[in-house]
């Protein structure tokens, strides 16, 4: 227990050192570039939640993520609400897309489930094509760019990155939150064995609906910090691949970890233009080694990796090892 | 086929239940009552559908007949998530632990149908729910303690020796706060000694908590020495029912064990 306490607390501290010194290490453009890696490190901290405590495969998540942005360029270029005060919504008209999009989740599992979502991501880029006199079709929708506060008037990038930072913790504490305690436990269990699960008491509709409705309110709050960053948004954001990406974000970084999400967020934008400055012609090989070097390196993904480690540097003393899970 | 004995009152009264598995007629017309405070042993050769009437009872099993009651209230058509929370509480024969959870927060999802799983409250009353798994996790490791398995709590469920699952799975049941609990097979792995040690944990557990136990066990020692009554189920029927002294001298069971018919 106190073991526990000491090492969330030590990843916090950790994990805000950092983020304070992002700023002052990079440049104006790769903030920028760090801030859209923390929009898709919000939508794979909900699919962590959703895959990862849930057991609930959703390839869908990058829609959700896309349905998140449209909320927010709508309300914003089509209504005049303010940027940011469109993200509550955001994250509420995204939880109620969701909600549709796990009903079938009541019923089917794993690859069905997947292919099911997929589905509805295959669609999404045409229906907001078909949808144009509310989308912008093809041309898309603009989206104010945000106002730094006077202190920070020759900043923006940094107030950008500010703001896609508060959002995430927003949504880190969302997950801890749900992830802690009674709410936590029936989640897990439900992943590793329904059966045992409902013997328990658990209410198995209502567990996977909710964690699909905090899953896809986080993938729109995302989504709507994306279109704030971009200032621009159109079918070309959203198409089906971007759902397998930010799958692919969650299992590299760790899809049981929150500060493994940031690390999935980070990897899905900066990994495959590196690989490709490597070599342009090898850049798709080169990243598609890396991926499977981390899959045979840490199977948990790399916070799992470094959990791990640190378990191995620490519990020596203890035999039967520390149950897993820790959530940080 | 049931006596009952004095002013008799059955927490479970389950009448006629059968329960048909494709060709397999599982069980066949069986009833069995356990009373108030009562240790009652079901016992039977392997096949006799012991498993099966407690997967009736917990409703993971529709049977399709009969009736099951829970101290008078009809439960056969309960929900299976509702029957935790009307007092039956089991442990399952193959071990039905979480092995990527510890120790205690498996003994925690015990106390979970108290708690319900609030999303909401979860969400916006983080202090209320601090302080309610504070209260929980007192409670387990009360459990766990006198259980004697304090030591553990932290561990892996899947790291501990078949055994001690079990055990860890009596715990959880317990911090269900049951009126009722089924074991299926609790003592399964133990050595003798530990058996006689385990029977009397039985008998405290069930002297501190006023609980009603329905136990399935091969243990022949166990069974005898621990229970009140005793209903014997063979080829999915009733067989005989009685206090240990009567079942160790009846015909029909010693048969029944010998394998042959009776
Ligand atoms: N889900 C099922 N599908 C088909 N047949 C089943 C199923 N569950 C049990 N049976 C059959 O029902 C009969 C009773 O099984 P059950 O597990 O209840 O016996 P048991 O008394 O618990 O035996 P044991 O002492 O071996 O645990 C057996 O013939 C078994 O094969
Ligand atoms: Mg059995």
């Amino acid at each position: 227990m106190r073991n526990s306490v000491v090492r969330t607390a030590a990843t916090i501290v950790g994990f805000l050192l950092v983020a304070a010194l992002l700023p002052v290490c990079l440049s104006g453009f790769q903030l920028q570039q760090v801030s859209i890696a923390i929009s898709y490190a919000i939508a794979i901290l909900g699919l962590n939640l959703l895959m990862g405590f849930a057991g609930q495969i959703c390839l869908a998540q990058g829609t959700l993520f896309g349905i998140g942005a449209y909320v927010t360029a709508i309300l914003n270029a089509t209504y005049g609400v303010h940027p940011l005060a469109t993200l509550p919504a955001a994250a509420a008209v995204t939880a109620l897309a969701g909600l549709v999009v796990g009903l079938p989740a009541l019923r089917l599992q794993g690859l069905q489930l997947a292919i099911i979502t997929f589905g509805v991501a295959a669609a999404f880029p045409q229906l907001l094509l078909k949808l144009g006199t509310w989308t912008g079709g093809v041309s898309g929708l603009p989206i104010d760019s945000l106002e730094p506060p006077a202190f920070l008037a020759d900043y923006s990038e940094l107030w950008l990155y500010l703001v896609s930072l508060g959002c995430a913790c927003v949504a880190a504490m969302i997950v801890r939150l749900v992830l802690f305690g009674d709410v936590g436990r029936a989640l897990r269990a439900q992943r590793d064995s329904s059966q045992i699960a409902e013997a328990l008491g658990v209410n198995l509709t209502k567990t996977k609906l909710w964690a699909f409705a905090i899953s896809s309110a986080l993938a729109g709050l995302a989504g709507g910090v994306f279109a704030i960053l971009n200032g621009f948004i159109s079918p070309q954001s959203f198409l089906a691949p971007l759902s397998i990406t930010i799958v692919i974000g969650s299992i590299v970084g760790g899809s049981t970890s929150i500060v493994g999400a940031f690390v999935g967020g980070l990897f899905i934008t900066f990994v495959p233009t590196w690989t490709s400055n490597i070599n342009l012609a090898l850049g798709n090989v080169i990243y598609a080694l890396a991926l499977i070097g981390i899959m045979l390196l840490a199977r948990g993904g790399v916070a799992g990796l470094v959990d791990r480690l640190t378990a191995a540097l620490t519990t020596r003393s203890n035999p039967n090892g520390k149950a897993g899970q820790s959530a940080n | 086929m049931q006596e009952h004995i004095g002013a008799y009152l059955p927490v479970l009264a389950a009448n006629g239940v059968s329960v048909r598995f494709g060709g397999v007629q599982a069980l066949d017309n069986v009833s069995l009552d356990v009373g108030d405070g009562e240790i009652c042993g079901l016992i039977g050769p392997n096949g006799a559908g012991k498993t099966t009437f407690l997967n009736a009872i917990t409703c993971l099993t529709r049977p399709q007949r009969g009736s099951i009651q829970l101290s008078g209230r009809t439960i056969s058509d309960a929900a299976v998530r509702d029957i935790i929370g009307l007092g039956i509480a089991r442990t399952f024969q193959n071990v039905g632990v979480y092995g990527s959870l510890s120790v205690l927060e498996n003994v925690m999802l015990g106390a979970h149908h108290k708690m319900g799983g609030k999303f909401v409250r979860a969400l916006l009353n983080p202090v209320g729910a601090w302080a309610e798994e504070k209260a929980v996790r007192r409670q387990a490791e009360a459990i766990l303690e006198e259980l004697g398995m304090s030591a553990l709590s932290a561990a892996r469920a899947d790291s501990l020796p078949y055994p001690l699952q079990k055990r860890m799975e009596i715990a959880r049941a317990l911090a269900a706060e049951p009126r009722l609990l089924l074991l299926d097979e609790p003592a399964g792995g133990l050595t003798h000694g530990e058996v006689s040690e385990f029977g009397k944990l039985i008998t405290t557990i069930r002297h501190s908590r006023k609980l009603s136990i329905l136990l399935i066990e091969h243990h022949m020692g166990l069974v005898m020495s621990l229970c009140d009554r005793i209903h014997v189920f063979h080829l999915g029927r009733n067989l005989a029912s009685g206090r240990p002294k009567e079942i160790r001298t009846n015909e029909a069971v010693i048969a029944a064990y010998l394998g042959r018919s009776e």
